[in-house]
């Protein structure tokens, strides 16, 4: 008995244990979602412009499944100290149902993530950027966020500046090939804004415009979003696992 | 067998002479415009037109070479840039004296010629540098008049054509791959899934059988301790002690 004794101390203070990391991790989780939501990196407009929002409903999840896991883990340890089979019991549950839905927030933010490929930036600035007509005000903030992101970051296009080039665009309708091969943002400024050179921008020469495109600009911010919402949550899931089966055992253990 | 010796004796007969250069496009430095939907851009024929310092170098640019007659004059209705390519078949351009190609050329200088990049010329100026109305092809040539009379001349070039653009909605963004961490996340959490639940359901259908946790049962630290009864020797077992 003694020896039982000493395996149940064991296991009730690893479940402790357990416990408490996942209470933390559910607390670091709403905090990163809170950040997520509440501070949107300046490439968001582009993201809302597709109506598709994804990856906020994933952060939202995210904060509330922090705060589920934080009580649960409250409600894990009283049971194991407790070892009240109906406390446990209800316990599981709800941890299995969290984990459900942290499950699918993982899932939606890696899954949103894979379908921001180039193509897809593409396709909306070559319709939308410098749109004549803007449809709705979304047009006119794609607009300003690709002036911004290409003047900050120093790129032109997606991929290049041969994307204005290769194919046509709602830019290309109001602007004419001739003068604007691609947009005056692509040149190289001086102090006030002008192109250093307007011919040489215009020609393409090394050094008057720029050649490089904005990808690498937008996947950045996206993808330390995606993956900090989708792996911290598999991570925290991972533990969750262990600490669930360990509950599960122990509960299966406890005199009734 | 006649043309081709008329064709002969005519440069002889004009005294034009073919210089041994052809127009390319510009090599070094590396231009992303070097051709865009409306324009092309040449090197200068630096070098080229040594000794004709009165004449002046028109650019000729063709939809059809064979068409283009060494007698047309610039700024006429047949040579004029408005109505190309439908009525002018080639049309002269970007006038310029043998001080606009100082020979040699200066190292670090871009020496080009941009076609097509007189956006706004007047609806009567014949000779406009304009953008080109297709993407072509076109071959171009230099040559050198003295008041009106061709004297000299570059060979034609090769076939330049431009730039067509596609549409947008040709960009399919449809077939995006799966990445390999999506994958995994989605597999591994899957698995984990069914494991908590099958455990679940193991919980609950044991639920009051001990065959599971028969080994290892515990007593509930506040709870009195009962010592079990074995119901068919109940009359063997002593009282329970509290």
């Amino acid at each position: 008995m003694a020896k039982s004794d000493d395996c149940v101390h064991i296991l009730q203070g690893l479940l402790v244990f357990g416990n408490v990391v996942i209470g933390m991790c559910g607390i670091a989780l709403t905090a990163e979602c809170i950040y997520f939501v509440s501070n949107p990196h300046g490439v968001y407009p582009l993201l809302k412009a597709t109506e598709n929002n994804d990856i906020y409903a994933a952060a939202w999840i995210g904060i509330f499944v922090g705060l589920a896991l934080f009580a649960l883990s409250i409600l894990g340890i009283i049971g194991v100290i407790k070892a009240s089979r109906t406390l446990l019991l209800v316990y599981i549950i709800l941890m299995l149902i969290t984990f459900a839905f942290e499950m699918a927030s993982c899932i939606t933010a890696a899954t949103y993530r894979d379908s921001l490929t180039p193509s897809f930036f593409l396709k909306q600035m070559l319709e939308r950027y410098q749109k004549s007509e803007p449809a709705n005000n979304s047009d006119n903030e794609v607009t300003k966020t690709w002036d911004e992101l290409m003047l900050q970051n120093h790129c032109c296009g997606v991929l290049g500046p041969s994307d204005w080039q290769e194919y046509m665009s709602a830019f290309r309708l109001t602007h004419n090939d001739a003068d604007y091969p691609w947009p005056r943002k692509c040149c190289v400024l001086d102090a006030q804004g002008l192109p250093l050179n307007l011919d040489g921008c215009k020609l393409g020469v090394p050094g008057y415009y720029n050649s490089n495109g904005c990808y690498d600009a937008i996947s950045g911010p996206v993808n330390t979003h995606a993956w900090g919402v989708a792996w911290f949550g598999f991570a925290i899931l991972c533990w969750a696992f262990c600490v669930l089966l360990g509950t599960m055992f122990y509960w299966s253990g406890i005199e009734y | 067998t006649m043309l081709p010796l008329l064709l002969l004796l005519l440069p002889a007969a004009h005294a034009i002479v073919e210089l041994k250069y052809t127009p390319v496009l510009t090599q070094t430095p590396p231009l992303e415009g070097l051709i865009t939907a409306s324009t092309f851009v040449l090197d200068q024929p630096r070098c080229v037109f040594g000794g004709y310092d009165n004449a002046s170098i028109w650019l000729v640019v063709a939809v059809d070479k064979a068409a283009f007659n060494n007698t047309a004059r610039p700024g006429t209705l047949e040579t004029a840039f408005q109505g190309f390519p439908d009525s002018v078949p080639a049309y002269m351009t970007l006038n310029a004296t043998l001080a606009n190609y100082p020979c040699p050329k200066r190292a670090g200088d871009i020496t080009v010629l941009r076609v097509g990049s007189e956006t706004s010329c007047p609806q009567d100026k014949a000779t406009c540098n304009g953008p080109l109305p297709g993407p072509g092809p076109y071959w171009v040539k230099f040559l050198a008049l003295e008041g009106s009379e061709p004297v000299a001349e570059t060979a034609w070039s090769a076939p330049i054509t431009l730039r067509t653009a596609k549409s947008p909605s040709s960009i399919s963004t449809t077939d995006r791959g799966h990445s390999a961490g999506m994958i995994a996340i989605t597999t591994i959490l899957s698995i984990l899934f069914a494991i908590l639940l099958a455990g679940l359901v193991a919980m609950l259908f044991f639920w009051g059988s001990d065959s599971c946790g028969g080994s290892s049962t515990f007593s509930k630290p506040e709870s009195v301790t009962v010592r079990r009864y074995n119901t068919h020797h109940v009359y063997d077992q002593p009282a329970a002690r509290l």
